[in-house]
């Protein structure tokens, strides 16, 4: 088997800290563009304009939905060497 | 050579096998989640703006009301009134002999009640200094965004009457 994962852990070991901060930073994001959404849609639809506050919604669940999404990409590196620990130990006691 | 016996875990160990500090920790794993459901409430009160006309339809005047009697109101005083199926406060001004207005009390900047002052002849919000023009409502100066909801406003004889504003 490829041991390239191996090998570019080894040449970068704080990967995943930088991949969740990554995460984080682009949440925040994602955040402040549905905060706006939410007072700009709040303010015109007050003064009568109908006609945006649909897109706004649709634009506002596609970003929440983008952000779902990027938590599949969230690291877990406790659980990822616990589960490599756990493989280990099943394949000693073989 | 005979290892000392370990004392048995307390039951409350085993039953909660998490310490305290760990408890009390928030990973990123679990901030960056918690931006999620944050982002999703964000999403959620969207739709609400959207769909909330459908379930609270906002508040229209049908008719005319009539709301006082034309010498019950001096040049330059103000009148407050309300108005059957709405909580809102308004209020009744006359800038001059054969001028009236008639407009929500409610700032729409947050909502503090606005008064008609006929010193600077401008409608005033106390909380933040926001100014409005009393002959169309629309802001002049300060923190309201939008201009005050005026309602129509019709003297027959000595009866002064209010409705919804004609769509000019
Ligand atoms: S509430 Fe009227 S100006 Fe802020």
């Amino acid at each position: 088997m490829s041991n390239f994962r191996e090998a570019q852990r080894q040449a970068h070991p704080s990967k995943t800290n930088t991949l969740l901060l990554g995460v984080v930073c682009v949440l925040i994001l994602i955040l402040i563009m549905q905060i706006w959404l939410l007072t700009a849609v709040l303010n015109v639809s007050l003064e009568g304009v109908e006609t945006l506050k649909w897109p706004a919604f649709i634009a506002s669940t596609l970003l929440f939905l983008s952000g779902v999404a990027l938590l599949r990409y969230l690291p877990n590196p406790i659980r990822q060497a616990r589960k490599a620990r756990e493989a280990e130990a099943g394949r000693k006691s073989l | 050579m005979n290892t000392p016996e370990l004392p048995p875990k307390p039951a409350y160990e085993v039953d909660f096998p998490i310490e305290r500090v760990e408890a009390e920790h928030v990973s990123r794993r679990e901030f960056a989640k918690f931006l999620c459901l944050v982002s999703g409430g964000m999403a959620a009160g969207t739709g609400w703006v959207a769909v909330k006309d459908r379930f609270l339809p906002p508040f229209k005047l049908t008719g005319e009301v009539r709301v006082c009697l034309t010498h019950e109101l001096p040049v330059g005083g103000t009148h407050p009134f309300r108005l059957e199926g709405t909580k809102m406060p308004f209020i009744l001004v006359r800038p001059s002999e054969h001028e009236w207005f008639a407009y929500e009390q409610k700032c729409t900047h947050l909502s503090c009640a606005v008064y008609y002052s006929p010193a600077t002849d401008r409608i005033e919000c106390p909380c933040h200094k926001g100014y409005f023009d009393v002959r169309s409502g629309k802001v002049l100066q300060g923190p309201p965004p939008r201009p005050l909801h005026r309602l129509d406003v019709v003297v027959k004889g000595v009866d002064v009457f209010v409705r919804e504003r004609s769509q000019a």
